[in-house]
């Protein structure tokens, strides 16, 4: 598994899972409080509604007593009831009675039961009404020519000798009167009637007012059931809400995986970079000393044989030598092919217009150790800005190296000459005895333990590959300092 | 309660009224002889009784409370237009109240071949609203039915060929229906013959204005307010009307007088239940607003055999709950589909007209409600849209009849057998 994909999966775990249970936590804390807060306005409708239904029956009971007081004083439905005189007066009665009541049920029964005048549905005359209850409020469901309906009804009685007459007497109950009992646009108010399980949805938040009576006539009188009016909560809201905070929270997702993939990659940039390319160094070294150990053993094969014939046969050697002299050739030849080969590798530097205190700052960065005297108003130099920057870095650690723990100061000066800026790297160090300078630029000389020898040595072709110049000043015990010319850019 | 808005003395003055003008009409009177009569003597029988006449106004205004289409013209679809195409569409003959025969387009006939060949003479200077002379071809073409054939021998003459003797007058070529018209390129009125002519620039939503040659104008006047009464206050002529509420209010009104007309419509149920609904069709005269009475006289819709029409041999199929149909906008029919409703349980559903005639014709139903001319000239034409070609079972449930509310001393109005009522030009 790559380092990147290790980094990213930590990242999933640390953010993430927090993530989602803190998200999970706020959709289940603001479903109960608004769960709660329904229950509360419920509770609250119920007796609303139970008001309302007492108030509607008690108009439509007044407006029946009204009703009765004007049949009682009719002298054509008198005239009817005693002589059976003026019929289809009595048929038209209801009708009109009940537009100027404000009702939508109305009828007109005999001791029978039996439908004298019905103002809903003019012609079911002689059928059987509705058998609604002697006292209070009923549900009954109506018929007319086209269609039934629902209503709300009372009933009174009147009795105009020799016969009793009996008033039902209604308002609609449709979906506007069931929503002027909610009030509520968040709660609706509903009916469940015998057989009917529409309404009935136990995934809703459901409460049962008392039971009514209930009558379906439109058959015939019909008997005497019950009905139930339910409050249900309305889920739009809740809904919205939960469909917000998923939004929110898909977004926060969204945001923090983009986050974690950015620093993913910020990080193994920073961190696997380096160590892939130590890996891969590692590789080539591996790699150069398996060829030049190819190209070595013939040679020493050869010079084993050589020592072995000017041992045991002097006078042969010449003649050996000749023999000999093509696989030494040839030996040479492949070392020499090998070491063009990995010169290829090396990356090619890109000479331009260089500002070197710029270059010098990055490379100390805020390093206190370093102190700087950098001339003012340099010219650009020709070269590559990553190279000098090794190159600095270079000269200033073993400069720090130099100073072996103790207190001492570094100092890198800059400065112009004829057509040249110079890079001083000065140190307190312990400095180098003439033996030492004399293989201080050699490869894979050193002085430190662990160190590779190749530092001095890289600096030197460095700055030759830059058509620079390097110097080194140095005294035992007080010090050195490299010097470092870098040709104007011109 | 109600009591309030009808007083005992304007009940005692409807009664009055309805006494008057049950006397008052009709009046039975001498009609034309039979075969060689030439010209019918006048109608007198069929006079409304409105008064004496002394000064007829040139312009007569005429209330109408329904809707009329000119493009349904000459068929006419309710009372009010029935009484606009009457003024302005001429069929062959009229038949008056009374069933005699009177002169339409044609103005003579004789019989031949003992009655099996009549041949009626086109009045001299018959022509169109423009100008063009009527030709009996005009009549003829694409006319005819079962039992007869028409013909056009020569430019005014049709011949009407029976296959049986007929010794009265024919009354078929006073089927409205036979009516002659053209169409007429810039109206939606269609070109008629009548001796009053209207146009589209004639006619706005308030009101149809017909005219005369020599000047004279009938309004024809909607209550735009959607109450007749409205009409009658504004002050017409004449208003035909069902509306029995609307007869009492006229009663009260001291100018007009009220004349029931001859019963002219009969409603039917049809169904394809066998043996029909067993459905107590007493008493149904109380379940309708309009002025009806218990169905009598002949049925001619339960004898058709002749009229080979493409009967169908089994009844359609009703299927779901027993539905009765009825046509929209016929308060009659509405009521009476209402109380079958109420004594079935079944549903009553109204449908637009040309709706209602493809539900009877297709028969899907249980039940429907079909208003019937009560007396036809021609039975197998008059079948036709009316009377379904499946096997049905025909139960009569009322007859109705218009009222006439008529201005008393300004003009003449007579009524024939369907019905219709005209004004007699003077």
């Amino acid at each position: 598994m790559r380092f990147r994909t290790r980094l990213l999966i930590s990242f999933g775990v640390v953010v993430m899972i927090p993530l989602l249970v803190f998200g999970l936590g706020i959709r289940r804390e603001m479903s109960n409080r608004v769960t709660a807060e329904y229950t509360r306005r419920v509770d609250a409708l119920f007796d609303v509604i139970s008001a309302d239904i007492a108030r509607e029956s008690d108009r439509i009971a007044a407006r029946l007593a009204a009703l009765k007081s004007a049949l009682v004083a009719d002298d054509r439905f008198r005239s009817w009831v005693v002589r059976g005189e003026n019929r289809g007066y009595v048929l038209d009665y209801a009708g009109d009675a009940m537009q100027l009541a404000g009702l939508d049920f109305l009828q007109i029964q005999d001791d029978d039961g039996r439908v004298v005048s019905s103002g809903h549905f003019r012609n079911e005359y002689d059928r059987l009404g509705p058998a609604v209850p002697g006292s209070g409020a009923a549900l009954v469901r109506a018929a007319t020519a086209e269609s039934s309906f629902l209503a709300l009804v009372t009933s009174d009685t009147l009795r105009i000798p020799p016969r009793r007459f009996r008033l039902v007497g209604g308002i609609a109950v449709d979906s506007q009167f069931l929503a002027r009992l909610a009030r509520d646009p968040e709660l609706a108010v509903g009916l469940v009637l015998p057989n009917d399980t529409t309404n009935a949805d136990s995934g809703k938040l459901v409460v049962p007012l008392p039971p009514l009576p209930y009558v379906d006539a439109t058959e015939g009188p019909g008997r005497v059931e019950q009905a139930r009016i339910v409050v249900t909560r309305s889920s739009a809201f809740l809904t919205a809400l939960q469909r917000n905070v998923n939004l929110w929270f898909a977004a926060a997702v969204l945001v923090a995986a983009l986050a974690a993939l950015l620093l993913a990659g910020w990080l193994s940039t920073r961190i696997s970079q380096p160590l892939e390319a130590r890996i891969a160094i590692g590789d080539l070294a591996r790699q150069v000393n398996h060829d030049i150990k190819n190209g070595l053993a013939p040679l020493r094969n050869v010079f084993r044989h050589f020592a072995q014939v000017a041992r045991e046969q002097p006078a042969e050697l010449p003649q050996v030598f000749a023999e000999r002299q093509g696989t030494v050739e040839s030996s040479i030849s492949y070392l020499e092919t090998l070491a063009a080969n990995y010169a290829k590798l090396s990356p090619q530097s890109e000479r331009k217009a260089t500002d070197v205190n710029s270059v010098v700052r990055e490379t100390i960065g805020a390093s206190g150790t370093v102190r700087t005297k950098l001339a003012e108003g340099l010219p650009p130099v020709s070269a590559d800005a990553l190279v000098l920057r090794r190159v600095i870095e270079n000269l200033v650690s073993n400069a720090v190296d130099s100073l072996e723990g103790k207190n001492g100061t570094v100092t890198i000066t800059t400065e112009r000459g004829k057509n040249i800026v110079r890079i001083s790297v000065s140190d307190t160090g312990r400095g180098m005895s003439k033996s030492e300078l004399d293989k201080a630029f050699d490869d894979f000389h050193t002085t430190k333990p662990g160190g590779t020898g190749l530092g001095l040595s890289i600096v030197r072709r460095l700055v030759l590959d830059s058509n620079g110049s390097l110097k080194v000043e140095t005294e035992t015990g007080q010090g050195s300092t490299f010097i470092v010319e870098i040709p104007i850019l011109s | 309660m109600l009591s309030l808005f009808m007083p005992h003395s304007r009940l005692f003055s409807i009664s009055l009224l309805a006494f008057v003008t049950a006397c008052a009409h009709p009046r039975i009177g001498a009609g034309p002889g039979g075969g060689g009569e030439t010209r019918a003597a006048p109608e007198e029988s069929c006079l409304l009784s409105t008064g004496a006449v002394s000064s007829p106004s040139r312009t007569i205004t005429i209330g109408l409370s329904e809707a009329v289409n000119p493009r349904h013209a000459p068929f006419a679809r309710n009372d009010a237009e029935r009484i606009v195409f009457r003024h302005l569409y001429d069929s062959p003959v009229r038949i008056d109240c009374d069933g005699q025969v009177r002169p339409g387009l044609v103005d003579r006939w004789e019989k031949d071949d003992g009655g099996r060949r009549w041949t009626f003479h086109l009045r001299e200077g018959a022509q169109f609203w423009d100008g063009a002379p009527v030709t009996a071809q005009d009549i003829v073409f694409g006319k005819g039915g079962v039992g007869y054939t028409l013909a056009a021998p020569e430019k005014s003459v049709v011949a009407l060929t029976f296959a049986k003797e007929k010794d009265d007058v024919p009354a078929l070529l006073g089927d409205p229906s036979l009516a002659v018209t053209k169409p007429a390129p810039d109206s939606s009125w269609p070109i008629g013959t009548g001796a009053y002519w209207a146009t589209s620039a004639t006619t706005t939503a308030q009101e149809i204005r017909a005219h005369t040659t020599s000047g004279d104008t009938l309004v024809f006047k909607f209550a735009a307010s959607g109450d007749a009464r409205d009409l009658l206050d504004a002050g017409v002529d004449l208003l035909i009307t069902r509306d029995r509420a609307l007869r009492d209010y006229a009663a009260t009104l001291q100018n007009h007088t009220v004349v029931a007309l001859p019963w002219d419509r009969t409603y039917v149920f049809v169904t394809a239940e066998a043996g029909g609904t067993r459905l107590d069709a007493g008493g149904l005269e109380q379940a309708v607003r309009a002025e009806a009475r218990r169905a009598e006289g002949s049925s001619w819709w339960l004898d058709l055999r002749g009229c080979a029409l493409a009967r169908d041999t089994t009844p359609p199929a009703s299927t779901g709950q027993h539905r009765i149909l009825y046509s929209r906008g016929d308060p009659t029919a509405r009521e009476l589909a209402g109380r079958l409703a109420a004594l079935t349980h079944a549903v009553a559903t109204g449908r637009a007209p040309d709706d209602f005639s493809d539900a009877l014709a297709g028969g899907k139903d249980w039940g429907y409600v079909v208003a019937l001319p009560r007396v036809t000239a021609d039975a197998c034409r008059s079948a036709k849209g009316l009377v379904p070609a499946w096997p049905a079972t025909f139960t009569a449930l009322v007859d109705t009849r218009p009222t006439a509310i008529v201005r008393r001393d300004v003009a003449r109005w007579t009524v024939d057998q369907d019905g219709a009522v005209h004004l007699v030009r003077e």
